[in-house]
């Protein structure tokens, strides 16, 4: 009887801990346990821009943004798998996917971080914000001229629980960007910053330099309106060329380097698929251009060759070292790009020194891309030749190889006068990107349905 | 189930999925003690990596059983929400003196059914044979000789050249599955263990070594288990239970990855032969695209390699006290701790990374586990019995990993971090915790009617605060009405039906609860490193981070599954022949996942609570002895399966969820259509789903064959999943002889041959091989030339596309005649020139002959009976398969064990094996 008992008490001991170990449930299950100690919760300003900077060189001046258009701009030539049927204009939604997500997650909403924080009381930090407003502009920009309607005042904001933003049109758009640069510019030349800026692989910081930046970019959305804005366009173009870059020195370039190597030699080590375009280098051939050896490669003959439309000449010329280089920079924007800007702004309005300005504008990209002035070359090519818009925009697409603008310029002017390819998917050259598979799947009610032939605001 | 391989686990599922983008692999419970089966996935390219379930010893285990069904796993919480596989190792127990086994065994491996291969025609372009060309619309190879030029590197024949203009060596075709050779296996296993009164052991000793059908692919393992228990006094006994593993692999690259075994292997030219060596002595690369392109398979197997090295130990203790007849306590505690070093090694020269890759990465992973069990039985009457057992469970689970890697090797062959100047590292850990409390009360009347209740009470760490804690019940009824007087006869022996309904729930991933930032890096989809990261940190001598792109959410709630099943249990002729029935319906609300969201909002996704699916299904089993005579019997064992999983509600705004796959084709889940829908492109069709045939000789397409509708994007073109499966076991036994095979069918599900769509553009596919025709001078063909055979119909009416994008059809089925020639092969009768994913479906149904073994059981032998029994034993895996499926066995999946099943790119092919084994009883 007495053992018994004396197992019943266990028993009741055994039942009275597992209550405590109930009791203790809640402390073995701290919430703070689910903090992960591997990703920090804040970041200072000057650890997201670095970011922000190589993904905008990485991603505006790369593979599913240069690559594609400058195919069809007969720069390169795809001559195997995607990039040959690129050629033919078959562009789809998923293709343009990682560009676009890349815009966003990456550089816009980081950039509207930096913007925010440096608001923080008593760490306020106007440099940073202007520099961050300047990226956020370049980058919308580069965006819009590909793919038009953009989200921006609905954007960025998933935190804020709006998962589908809407669309602004273009001509908001370009109204956003110019006042982001403005405001850049207000906020560049505060003498009240906290913070200094830290970080920049661009410009190390140099404020006199973004400012510049911040105008040239100006520059380049002004002329973009020539179609729809007429005379307006080019008078606001060159106020802003006035504030814009001074030199090669100025130049908006984002570095590449050993660890981070630049996305078409990248492309050209792994994939291999594109050569340049005959368009271009017969053009560079016809003068003995000395910016060929820096765009082509030699070819197996030891020439310089494109490969002709649609031929998948794979024993053409590769990218060279200017293009595709394991360190050549991206060319956000170049003080040539600015000069050629300027020219056609006063050769439109019929000003003076749009000869000037476009001597100067093909002798700052034959320094920059040779190392060298080559005056006898210019002067025995371009140097006294009467400009013409033709010429001009023939000089701008050399010039603008391995950027966007050329695809802008052509949509614009018409400029260089291009062959459709044989086996063409439509009817003419696109007019635009196709807006990526993740928004026409998860924004459905606000992408705008297009075609690779609806025309952009600015080329209507 | 647990086949221990270099090749993966197939993937397991119990009663369909219970989540969309998460883990739906059951939960493995040995000794009480769950374990992590983590690993055997993948995305579209690198290697699989092991399941960690492999690191058992099969020969270990006593039981296997497998909990279906809510209401049996209700007591293992929220990790068992896909069901359990518990497992039971051996023990001493019921023993009265010592037993020692040894099992040897060696197996052979073979690769089963590969892509067929056109032998016509040769390596080049146009009907010109070039050097290096990625393709294989050459000349016709009976055409061509060698020019015997020993000065061209790239084929010690030299160059192909028309007859009569070489030396006299007639071209020929190479095999390139010749590479693949037979995989061996040895295994050894070794046991000893008693049993008394006072206690009992078991230990064990294993090691297996295997190599693959790829050369160098390995794999080893070496076990050591030591099981005992001791009876401390009448009332208390003590067990413990202790294991360790090392397990070593080397796995080879696969998949969509220019480095890829089959992607170098079957696209290799027809006329190059990958085996006559793969680099040349600067130590650049040999292979049949002149050195670019995709990788000499043979380069491949010799200078990368992905290496495991896995370390774990698992034990557990366990006290059991008998305070009374009536009232017990059982406390059970363990660990399963691993540790994990993966090895992954680029040689400089490969074509996805070219110049070298290096990466090491060490992971610790840790469960701990303790289950309190206070049990009180009671006969409340002669007739009613009742068992309350009261619990508690304490469980954690962590991980840490280290990784670093090296991006560009400067000194060749030598595979150290610091032999780069781009080194990244990187930590990661994975840190949950959960407690419970709960009751089970079991009551019994008259050995006829069950019935039993359970509710349990779970915290997780990984739940927000307001969430943290979750409650589920469940019941079950079960009644034996063969009890009822008069029902028995010899005829029917026993029947039982049951029901039960229950609901469980599953916990958030850890971290999800809040936004962070990650070190910035990105992708292009084209570029980048082993891992496609194409830009990282450290750049330009700095750190770097974004705003992580996945959001958290602090509002998550539990996922719950509400499941109820009914089945019956009926049994005759003396039990001889047995039928068990099954009915389920599972609901699954509240489905925790990351949502993809729109890029615009800032992010690619947001953890929601975001989904519902529901399953349903029958399962029969059927088990029968129709032969038991003294020297011979039969008996026969059946599983049928048939449910379906579809996908019930997406979140607000959330039209779909990728689960894997390619840009096209796809693996989604969407709303009303089956879980794992595969989603791509398709041809132009009209409204009765007629395929058009284009008619229209104005426009860029050709006239006769169909058009890919790029315009409409993405839709479903089928999924994997089955109608239903069978399997059946025979076992014949004849005296000391027996024989048993397992036969397993699928029924219907499709799969993804996007291998031989992309052979079709290197014209290496045996359906490219019907390609000669002539055309007349206005570009119709000439049939006088063209071979007839070669001409054929495409399916579909005849239509075009309006100049507004409008499909206009006529209606009027095609019969123009066309030859599915170069230009069909590289424009859309390939993924490469923009066929459309549809036109690559093919059912993949199989019936196979998975098991198949012939055994001899050894009669006692010797003096004193030396040898107490054993077994002499043949088997085979996989023997025998027929699938209407053209490619490699439809069983592999690209990614592996993932959710994304039904996609063939490359796949590695699948094995057959052979096993001879002698098991000895002293």
């Amino acid at each position: 009887m007495k053992k018994n008992r004396n197992i019943t008490y266990k028993g009741l001991a055994l039942i009275l801990s597992v209550l405590v170990f109930t009791i203790s449930c809640e402390k073995w299950t701290d919430s703070d346990i689910n903090i992960d100690p591997d990703k920090p919760a804040n970041v200072p300003m000057g650890l997201i821009l670095p970011g922000i900077q190589q993904s905008m060189g990485y991603n505006l001046v790369g593979n599913n943004s240069v690559r594609t258009n400058n195919i069809w701009m007969q720069i390169f030539e795809g001559v195997d798998r995607q990039s040959f049927t690129e050629g033919r204009y078959q562009l789809v939604s998923s293709d343009v996917n990682n560009l676009w997500t890349n815009m966003y997650t990456e550089m816009m909403i980081n950039s509207t971080i930096i913007i925010d924080k440096a608001d923080d009381e008593g760490l306020e930090s106007p440099h940073f914000a202007g520099i961050a407003q300047v990226l956020l502009a370049t980058s919308l920009g580069i965006g819009t001229d590909l793919f038009g309607d953009m989200p921006f005042t609905e954007a960025f904001k998933g935190g804020e629980n709006i998962l589908s933003p809407v669309y602004d049109g273009q001509e908001s758009l370009y109204g956003s960007i110019n006042t982001l640069l403005d405001q850049a510019i207000g906020n560049l030349n505060s003498t009240n910053n906290v913070i200094d800026v830290s970080g920049d692989v661009i410009y190390d910081g140099d404020l006199d330099k973004w400012k510049k930046a911040a105008s040239s970019i100006k520059a380049r959305h002004a002329i973009q309106q020539t179609k729809r804005n007429g005379n307006a366009a080019y008078s606001a173009a060159l106020a802003a060329v006035a504030n814009g870059f001074t030199s090669n020195d100025d130049d908006f370039l984002v570095p590449f380097e050993d660890q981070n190597k630049n996305p078409i030699f990248q492309f050209m080590e792994q994939r291999t698929d594109i050569r340049m375009g005959a368009n271009l280098i017969d053009l560079l051939l016809a003068t003995d251009d000395p910016r060929l050896p820096f765009y082509a490669e030699e070819d197996a003959d030891g020439n310089y060759s494109g490969s002709a439309l649609r031929s998948q000449n794979s024993d053409a010329s590769f990218p060279g070292p200017n293009l595709a280089a394991f360190d050549a920079s991206a060319k956000l924007m170049t003080y040539s790009e600015l000069k050629f800007i300027e020219a056609e702004a006063r050769l439109g309005l019929g000003q003076a020194g749009a000869q000037e300005a476009y001597e100067a504008a093909v002798a700052a990209s034959v320094l920059r891309i040779t190392g060298e002035a080559n005056t006898a070359w210019l002067d025995a090519n371009i140097n006294g030749d009467p400009v013409t818009l033709e010429k001009l925009m023939t000089q701008k697409y050399i010039d603008g190889a391995g950027t966007n603008q050329p695809y802008a310029d052509y949509r614009r002017t018409g400029l260089p006068s291009l062959t459709l390819a044989p086996d063409a998917v439509v009817s003419e050259i696109p007019r635009r990107f196709p807006y990526p598979q993740g928004e026409l799947d998860y924004n459905t009610q606000n992408v705008p349905a297009v075609t690779l032939l609806t025309k952009v605001w600015w080329d209507q | 189930m647990l086949r221990v391989k270099p090749v993966l686990l197939p993937y397991i599922t119990i009663r369909g999925s219970a989540s969309i983008t998460g883990n739906n692999q059951p939960l493995f419970v040995v000794n009480g003690q769950p374990i992590d089966t983590g690993g055997g996935d993948s995305g579209t390219g690198g290697v699989n990596t092991s399941n960690r379930s492999i690191d058992i010893n099969p020969d270990d285990i006593a039981t296997l059983s497998v909990l279906k069904g809510g209401a049996a796993t209700a007591l293992y919480g929220v990790r068992a929400a896909n069901g359990a596989i518990i497992i039971t190792t051996k023990s001493g127990k019921n023993l009265t003196q010592r037993k020692i086994e040894f099992h040897t065994s060696i197996g052979v491996d073979q690769i089963s059914q590969t892509p067929a291969r056109q032998k016509k025609y040769a390596q080049g372009n146009n009907s010109t044979w070039i050097s290096g060309d990625r393709r294989s619309w050459g000349p016709e190879i009976s055409s061509l000789e060698y020019d015997g030029d020993t000065s061209y590197q790239w084929d010690p024949n030299g160059r192909l050249v028309p007859k009569g203009t070489g030396n006299g060596n007639p071209a020929r075709y190479y095999d390139p599955y010749e590479f693949f050779q037979n995989g061996y296996q040895l295994n050894n296993r070794f046991s000893i263990s008693n049993g008394s009164e006072q206690g009992d052991y078991f230990f064990s000793l294993s090691n297996l070594e295997q190599t693959g059908v790829i050369p160098n692919n390995q794999y080893g393992r070496t076990t050591l288990r030591l099981n005992a228990s001791t009876k401390i006094s009448d009332a208390i006994t003590f067990g413990a239970n202790m294991a360790y593993t090392n397990s070593r692999a080397v796995q080879i690259q696969k998949g969509s990855n220019t480095s890829g075994i089959m992607l170098g292997l079957l696209r290799t030219a027809t006329t190059f032969d990958n085996s006559a060596g793969y680099e040349f002595p600067d130590g650049t690369q040999r292979n049949y695209r002149n050195g670019g392109g995709y990788d000499n398979p043979y380069w491949v197997a010799n200078n990368i390699a992905y290496k495991e090295d896995v370390n774990r130990f698992t034990g557990n203790i366990n006290l059991s006290v008998q305070f009374t007849d009536e009232l017990s306590l059982n406390y059970n505690t363990g660990i399963d701790w691993y540790s994990t070093k993966f090895t992954d090694q680029f040689k400089i020269g490969s074509n996805n990374l070219p110049a070298g890759y290096l990466k090491e990465q060490m992971e610790f992973q840790s469960i701990f586990n303790s289950d309190l069990l206070l049990t009180y039985r009671k006969d409340i009457s002669n007739k009613l019995n009742m068992s309350l057992t009261l619990g508690n469970n304490f469980f954690s689970d962590y991980n840490k990993a280290l990784f670093g890697d090296a991006s560009g090797l400067e000194i060749p062959d030598y595979y150290q971090l610091n032999n780069s100047s781009a080194n990244t590292t990187q930590t990661g850990t994975a840190n949950l915790r959960t407690s419970a409390v709960f009751a089970d009360l079991q009551l019994s009347f008259d050995d006829m009617i069950f019935l039993g209740v359970t509710g349990r009470n779970d915290w997780a760490t990984t739940m927000p605060q307001q969430n943290k804690s979750a409650f589920y019940p469940s019941a079950s009824l079960g009644f034996v009405f063969s009890e009822i007087e008069g029902l028995k006869s010899d005829f029917f022996s026993f029947g039982k039906l049951r029901a039960s309904a229950a609901r469980t729930a599953n916990i958030a991933p850890v971290y999800s609860t809040s936004n962070y930032f990650e070190a910035a890096n990105g992708a292009d989809g084209w570029t980048g490193n082993n891992d496609n990261i194409a830009y990282q940190f450290p750049y330009q001598g700095q750190t770097g981070f974004f705003v992580d792109d996945d959001l958290g959410n602090s509002d998550l709630k539990h996922e719950t599954q509400d499941t109820w099943e009914v089945g019956a249990d009926l049994r005759f002729f003396k039990s001889r022949l047995g039928i068990d029935f099954t009915y389920f319906n599972n609901t699954n609300t509240d489905l925790l996942m990351p949502v993809p969201i729109a890029a615009s909002s800032g992010f690619n996704s947001v953890f929601l609570n975001a989904a519902s699916m529901e399953s349903k299904g029958i399962e029969i089993s059927l088990n029968a002895s129709p032969i038991k005579t003294e020297n011979f019997s039969w008996e026969f064992l059946a599983n049928f399966t048939q449910f379906t999983n579809i996908v019930t509600e997406l979140a607000e705004g959330v039209d779909n969820i990728f689960l894997g796959g390619f840009t096209t084709p796809q693996v989604r889940a969407v709303v009303g259509e089956e879980y794992r829908s595969i989603f791509g492109e398709d041809w132009y069709r009209d409204a009765s789903g007629n395929i058009l045939i284009n008619d229209d000789p104005t426009d860029s397409y050709r006239d006769g064959y169909p058009m890919t509708n790029t315009a409409q994007g993405l839709v479903p073109i089928g999924n994997f999943n089955p109608d239903w499966t069978a399997n059946m076991t025979n076992t014949l036994t004849y005296k000391n002889l027996s024989l048993s095979f397992l036969i397993d069918v699928k029924k219907g599900g499709v799969m993804y041959n996007g291998t031989a769509f992309a052979m079709n553009f290197f014209g290496v596919s045996e359906r490219t091989v019907n390609r000669e025709v002539y055309y007349n001078a206005d570009g119709s063909i000439n049939f006088d030339t063209t071979p007839a055979e070669n001409l054929v119909v495409m399916d579909g009416v005849y239509g075009h596309i309006g100049p507004d994008g409008e499909i206009i059809s006529s209606g009027v089925p095609n019969v123009t005649p066309v030859v599915q020639d170069q230009d069909w092969f590289q424009g859309q009768g390939s993924n490469f020139g923009g066929g459309p994913s549809s036109a690559a479906m093919e059912p993949a149904d199989w019936v196979r002959l998975r098991d198949l073994t012939f055994a001899y059981n050894l009669p006692e032998i010797g003096k004193g009976k030396t040898i107490k029994g054993g077994q002499i034993y043949f088997s085979g895996r996989n023997l025998w398969i027929d699938t209407p499926y053209s490619g490699i066995d439809p069983e592999t999946n690209l990614g592996g064990a993932t959710n994304a099943q039904g996609m063939d790119y490359f796949n590695s092919p699948g094995t057959r094996s052979y096993t001879l084994g002698l098991k000895l009883t002293f």
